[in-house]
């Protein structure tokens, strides 16, 4: 059985962008990809906790961030992705001009919808590691 | 005008993807960083410890946090002991959960009603801890509603450039530093650059072989922002 890809999204709390990302990871995880894909915490990354870098090292990995600063796709690399995918959240607003995400705790509805947008990204690139089979 | 305090208490939450406690520490912050004490607390961010953050580490060293954490692994206390310095207050909402008789709280990706009250305790827990923390009596902890908290990396603290021995340095708060001196009427020459050094320190770390050209910086940096403000 192939081993699930690891989806990491930052864990921004200042600001929309960064709940955006949190909300397309599970978007991601939960109803586009379940079969394909596994929510990682990310504390527990930072960590260095075994379990959590088990289900990292060595394989492809999807990071979620909401900045540039890219927690996610930094840390993902720290525990031995073989290869991280990058989605920016504020790459994809960009594509998506009109939506004014607000809100942390609760995202507003352009924060929902750049959510889906962000996941809908990854679920490409998720569907592309599998087309590839490189995945272990 | 934004104020800069002279101190604040860094809140540190997991975040914690995997449970629904995780989400609930991500609440909790936001709420006391909001709507409970605004003007006492910023967020570190906890991937930033180990992205590299300096600014976080540095924080962390020389002011007050509070690890909130989702469950008994810590992983946002242990990462800024690790990182920085040992957190002033640990909260973990498990065991304010099991202490309020919350077993269900809904999942990571929504709370239900009894995860939406355990972050309110959360909440109000957190904000007695920064009370303590900062020496300051007590309050009610149902305050009106303030402006969106701030936040470490930059959402909260706006950041501006200074130009330190040839590199361009990200200074997280600077322009709000630089117009409160302003409005203070301070002229850019030492005294001045002594007192913007003190404050820019609380946000950044300084290292300790640089403060004269980090001083230096400041000065000129001052006086351009001066010039530009007319």
């Amino acid at each position: 059985m192939k081993r699930k890809i690891a989806v990491a999204p930052c864990s921004g709390i200042g600001k929309s962008l960064g709940a955006a990302a949190r909300e397309a990871a599970f978007i991601l995880a939960e109803d586009l990809r379940p079969d394909k894909t596994k929510m990682v915490a990310l504390s527990l990354l930072v960590m260095g906790d075994g379990p959590a870098k088990l289900e990292v090292a060595g394989g492809e990995a999807v990071a979620i961030d909401g900045c540039k600063l890219e927690c996610a796709a930094k840390v993902l690399a720290c525990s031995g992705a073989a290869k991280v995918h990058k989605i920016a959240v504020f790459d994809v607003l960009r594509r998506h001009r009109g939506l004014k995400p607000e809100g942390v705790c609760d995202l507003n509805e352009d924060g929902s919808k750049l959510a889906r947008a962000a996941a809908e990204e990854a679920a490409g690139i998720v569907d592309g590691i599998d087309g590839e089979d490189g995945h272990a | 005008m934004p104020d800069l305090p002279r101190k604040k208490v860094g809140l540190i939450a997991c975040s914690g993807e995997e449970r629904a406690e995780g989400t609930v520490t991500r609440r909790a912050v936001r709420q006391v960083l909001e709507k409970l004490r605004p003007d006492d607390t910023v967020t570190l961010c906890l991937p930033l410890f180990l992205a590299g953050g300096e600014g976080e580490r540095a924080f962390a060293r020389r002011y007050p946090t509070i690890a909130v954490d989702g469950c008994d692994e810590r992983c946002a206390a242990r990462a800024t002991e690790r990182y920085s310095a040992r957190p002033a207050a640990s909260i973990v909402v498990t065991e304010i959960a099991k202490e309020s008789g919350s077993p269900d709280i809904g999942t990571a990706r929504r709370l239900n009603g009894s995860g939406l009250r355990l972050a309110d305790t959360a909440a109000a827990r957190i904000a007695g801890e920064t009370d303590r923390l900062l020496q300051r009596p007590r309050r009610r902890i149902t305050e009106p509603a303030a402006a969106a908290g701030g936040c470490s990396c930059g959402s909260g603290l706006p950041q501006g450039t200074l130009r330190i021995s040839g590199s361009d340095v990200r200074v997280a708060g600077l322009p709000i530093i630089f117009a409160q001196a302003r409005e203070r009427g301070l002229e850019p020459n030492a005294g001045t650059a002594a007192v913007l050094l003190e404050t820019v320190g609380i946000y950044n770390e300084v290292p300790a072989d640089r403060k004269q050209a980090w001083t230096d910086a400041l000065i000129q940096g001052y006086a351009g922002f001066l010039e530009e403000k007319g």
